[in-house]
């Protein structure tokens, strides 16, 4: 439903870009609350951080209405609005290598790992076990990404969780459309490899694939 | 049959987006390679497994862009600056103008005033006629020479005043000294001739009691300096006399040395002698 209500949104998003490009705050706002939640699981998949998920999706933002007059072709909103927030990850991602500091609750952390995070668990209705499973492969599948180089990691988000053809990804990255699909085949051979150095392989995931 | 698709064809057809007769060619591939397939299908594994992570709930913030306005031309930042700098000048300009500043530069001088300046008073200079050209050179010694010469009588006469003032000052200060000179050395020799006589006696008798003070104070010190001088003269005389002796001693010693010296050595050249005497027979009578 909700699904299909987005769509609905999406479909005018032509028209709220045409408006929002004249200056109507209104259909600006609408815009953002649109997209905020792709350019923030983009940022957030990127980096594996809230904050810095948080800070590249609101200066993606002040950027997309500060600079929405100058997008020439309407249907490549999406793109553009892709290349404003792979520009800002790859800004913060610069900022982070900059100053090597890195927290020493993400470096060990016994507590964390004697309380898994099924302790505080949300949905009772579902079976615990799977849920239990569901989160941590999830974990464990994010981190995995984040192992990838940052070209190959960019590509694969893009491709498979949001949603983006191939040729938009390559308008979105500037790059050509051969080489987005080469990253996209090197990216998921190294997610293999890197899965299966995890043991996350057909058989210990039994009948859920 | 040597077609093989390459990675951008095969992820094409994975995520469904290779059309018509490429997807064709890349299928009848895959049945065909069944090692390239199950290799695909690990990819498509892959994917498949990527999907299981969830999107995250956010809340967009609200986002406030400030200066989305229209910009007119009085908003450019160029236009901002000329302007204010134009105000600032007309500023200056009107307080100078209230102030009554004046800025002047003549020649090498750079004038900053306020105010109304003094009106500058001409100053007149009186015209000095010329008057030398209708005098001869003969005209002009003459004049020089009779200024000379009167000016010569002049300095002459109030020389000789003031000579002879100074004379008469000179002599009228004489006169007056010497009488008071005179006064005063018969003051003092009337009336000092009892106190010279006291004076003379004080000291006499000062003088005895100093002689006196001195010639004790100095047999005592005398006395002194000869007894220990004495006892000094005897002391060195005790000493001199002990080495004295310790040298006669040290010498006598030697001399008992020498000789036992010299009679042991008068023994062994006896003795050597002897031997010496003794040998040749006793040789002799070996031979024999």
């Amino acid at each position: 439903m909700v699904d299909t209500l987005l769509d609905i949104a999406m479909m005018h998003a032509d028209t709220l870009v045409i408006r929002a490009k004249q200056g109507d705050q209104p259909a600006q706002g609408k815009l953002v609350q649109l997209w905020y939640k792709r350019i923030y699981n983009y940022a957030y998949k990127f980096f594996l951080d809230h904050d810095l998920a948080m800070e590249v999706s609101q200066k993606t933002f002040i950027s997309m209405c500060r600079n929405l007059p100058s997008l020439q072709d309407n249907g490549r909103f999406k793109s553009w609005l892709y290349t404003i927030a792979v520009n800002y990850c790859r800004e913060e991602a610069r900022k982070a290598k900059g100053n090597r500091t890195i927290s020493f609750d993400k470096v060990w952390n016994p507590e964390a790992e004697e309380s898994p995070q099924w302790e505080s668990s949300r949905q009772r209705n579902e079976n615990p076990e799977r849920q239990l499973q569901q989160l941590e492969l999830a974990d464990i599948l994010q981190e995995a990404l984040l192992e990838l180089s940052d070209e190959q990691r960019e590509v694969v988000i893009m491709k498979e969780y949001e949603g983006l053809k191939f040729r938009e990804i390559a308008e979105a990255l500037n790059i050509s459309e051969n080489t987005v699909k080469s990253r996209m085949y090197y990216g998921l051979d190294g997610l293999k490899k890197i899965l299966d150095r995890k043991n996350i392989t057909k058989d210990t995931l039994g009948y859920e694939l | 049959m040597n077609y093989k698709p390459n990675e951008s064809e095969l992820m094409a057809y994975l995520y469904g987006e290779l059309e018509g007769e490429a997807r064709k060619k890349v299928e009848l591939y895959l049945m065909q390679h069944d090692e390239e397939r199950r290799a695909l299908e690990n990819l498509q594994r892959v994917s498949n497994l990527l999907g299981r992570v969830k999107d995250k709930e956010v809340i967009a913030p609200p986002i406030f862009i400030g200066d989305a306005k229209q910009r007119y031309f009085w908003d450019v930042p160029y236009f901002k600056t000329i302007m204010s700098i134009a105000a600032s000048l007309l500023l200056v300009m009107m307080v100078a103008y209230f102030t009554g500043a004046q800025i002047k530069m003549s020649g090498n001088e750079f004038k900053i005033s306020f105010g109304k300046q003094p009106e500058a008073v001409p100053v007149v200079v009186p015209e000095v006629k010329p008057t030398v050209a209708s005098l001869t050179a003969d005209q002009v010694q003459e004049m020089i020479n009779s200024s000379l010469v009167t000016n010569n009588e002049s300095l002459q006469t109030s020389f000789e005043a003031s000579q002879q003032k100074l004379d008469a000052s000179i002599r009228k200060s004489l006169a007056s000294n010497s009488g008071n000179m005179d006064q005063l050395i018969r003051e003092a020799s009337t009336a000092s001739q009892t106190q010279i006589r006291e004076y003379v006696a004080g000291i006499q008798t000062e003088n005895m009691k100093m002689v006196k003070d001195y010639f004790q104070l100095t047999a005592t010190d005398q006395k002194k300096y000869v007894e220990a001088l004495l006892v000094d003269f005897a002391k060195y005389l005790d000493q001199q006399r002990s080495n004295d002796l310790q040298l006669v001693q040290t010498r006598l010693n030697s001399m008992e040395k020498n000789t036992s010296v010299f009679k042991q050595e008068t023994e062994q050249i006896l003795s050597s002698i002897i031997t010496s005497v003794g040998s040749p027979s006793t040789t002799k009578g070996i031979k024999n």
